[in-house]
């Protein structure tokens, strides 16, 4: 077994944080590498604040997963409302969707609320280059792990309506995972956005 | 999870410990950034051996005095030879993320007695990380074949003293039996009777190799030769076999037979009597089953087998650990 010092790949600076995080950061020439096996640069998006976002800022990972979607059927006993429906773009019943799934150590109920609330109501903000000194919170999900929660997003959006899911049909295909740090505010009841 | 590897960080030489599965890690001196790799992406730990001979063979001396063994075993069991070996194990965490629909039925018969069925819809958040350990070599008799403890002091200090036997089962196989074992305790758990839908996917997490400090005992009883074997980090017998007991195999022998007769006997007469002939007949199985299994304590009471052997009749502790350790972490832990 093994240890070694984590150093960007393309300036060769060694990585330092107080916390584990596997988005590697380097502060010298702004690049984001991760791990498994090998290592990747990757590239990785940071939204603006909301001009009048308060005080207590912080930007919180997701990983944005590009995906073409498809509904063919579902059968929900006692409800009726079709959230998967109403949200796609594009095609009668398909289309291309980005699944926002957190990559950070979450509880599972802040875990449902922020993957199926963003994922149903995308999120709009603007690019910027750095983080403005702005508190980074690590990333501890997988790529390849997100990617593969892409299904349960997708199947928990349509089982948390009213009614008892009874059957769903559907295709998905995920094409790519994105790092993207949205902009959050720390507030009293918890995180709320901040784009 | 709590075995961890202590190791020195490579830029400024501070100790740093590690967590199983964990590759990621900051130095608390440098705070440099730091990731561990195991070969093959495999990390290796190994649980340093608490016990010694003495120990070892007290645990034994006690185990022989439990259960159906024989009485005079403390007297007449002689001891031929104990030592310790390192066994190789392969654990694995498998996270188990979606849903399964369907709907549970219930029958419900009114004062008429006519019967209405009754559809309840059920759809059931699956989400859990199940852990699995199975042995990474052949156990030949030794008949422990999971990881009973996971906690405990990691260290390769008694690497050199301990003979270790090496991995020989493939990583790749332990992988996917975790995951399929994984999909079906997570539909178990679900706990739908009648399925509709389903949408479940097994994520493996993590894959570590674990080395175990396992005690030999072997020792003779009369012209036979048994054995067992002792929890190197907990002192507890893991697995073993043992003479059984003459006194209680001649009271389960007389009792069954009796026992099985009367249940024959009994039918019979209770059948020609009220002209009833199935009574009788399954008097008469229930007979030879009650005298079956007595042959069968018969036969193999002559010795008690526990632990996880593939011809094990007497222990089901083999059994509960197949079934992987849930993890309920808050649910849900990334
Ligand atoms: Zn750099
Ligand atoms: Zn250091």
């Amino acid at each position: 077994m093994k240890v070694i010092q984590i150093k960007c790949p393309r300036c060769q600076q060694p990585i330092y944080s107080k916390v584990k995080d596997r988005a590697f950061y380097c502060n010298h020439c702004r690049t984001m590498h991760i791990r498994n096996g090998g290592q990747e640069v990757i590239d990785f998006d940071i939204g603006e604040f909301n001009v009048n976002a308060p005080a207590d800022r912080l930007y919180m990972p997701f990983w944005r997963l590009f995906s073409a979607f498809s509904i063919n059927q579902s059968k929900v006993a006692g409800g009726t409302i079709h959230k998967l429906g109403r949200m796609i773009k594009g095609e009668a019943n398909g289309g291309n969707l980005f699944i926002y799934v957190p990559a950070w150590e979450t509880e599972v109920n802040e875990f449902k609320h922020w993957s199926v609330g963003l994922t149903e109501n995308q999120p709009m903000y603007s690019l910027r280059s750095d983080f403005n000194n702005v508190e980074r919170w690590p990333t501890t999900m997988s790529k390849e792990e997100a990617m593969q929660l892409a299904d349960f997003v997708i199947v928990t959006m349509e089982a948390e309506r009213p009614g008892v899911l009874q059957y769903l049909d559907y295709g998905l295909q995920v094409h790519d995972a994105r790092l993207v740090y949205l902009p959050f505010v720390r507030g009293p009841s918890g995180l709320a956005p901040g784009f | 999870m709590s075995i961890s590897v202590g190791l020195n960080c490579p830029a400024c030489g501070g100790a740093i410990q590690i967590s199983e599965g964990e590759n990621v890690l900051n130095c608390n001196y440098c705070g440099s950034l730091l990731w561990a790799e195991g070969d093959a992406g495999v990390m290796t730990v190994a649980f340093r051996n608490a016990q010694g001979r003495d120990s070892v063979l007290r645990a034994t001396e006690e185990w022989w005095r439990k259960g159906f063994k024989a009485r005079d075993l403390r007297t007449k069991g002689k001891l031929l030879e104990c030592y310790p070996i390192y066994l190789p194990f392969w654990s694995t965490t498998t996270r188990v993320a979606g849903w399964i629909c369907g709907y549970e039925e219930r029958h419900h018969t009114d004062r008429n007695g006519n019967t209405r069925t009754e559809r309840i819809p059920k759809e059931e958040m699956v989400l859990h990380d199940y852990r699995y350990t199975n042995i990474a070599c052949d156990p030949g008799d030794l008949g422990v074949k999971f990881l009973r403890n996971v906690s405990g002091e990691a260290s390769f200090a008694d690497f050199e003293s301990i003979p270790t036997f090496e991995s020989t089962t493939s990583k790749d196989d332990m992988v996917e039996m975790s995951k399929q074992n994984a999909l079906s305790d997570a539909r178990s758990d679900a706990n739908v009777p009648h399925i509709t839908f389903e949408k479940v996917t097994a994520i493996p997490k993590q894959i570590s190799q674990i080395f175990y400090p396992v005690w030999v005992v072997r020792y003779s009883y009369g012209e036979r030769m048994y054995m067992a074997t002792v929890d190197g980090v907990t002192g507890k017998v893991l697995s073993g076999r043992a003479p059984g007991d003459a006194l209680y195999q001649s009271l389960a022998m007389t009792g069954g037979t009796s026992v099985s007769g009367l249940i024959a006997a009994g039918s019979i007469a209770f059948g020609i009597g009220s002209g009833e002939g199935t009574i009788a007949i399954i008097g008469l199985v229930v007979g030879a089953a009650v005298l079956g299994f007595t042959y069968r304590f018969f036969r193999h009471g002559s010795e008690i087998i526990e632990g996880d052997f593939d011809d094990k009749r007497s222990s089901d502790l083999g059994k509960e650990l197949r079934k992987g350790l849930k993890f309920n972490v808050g649910g849900f832990r990334i």
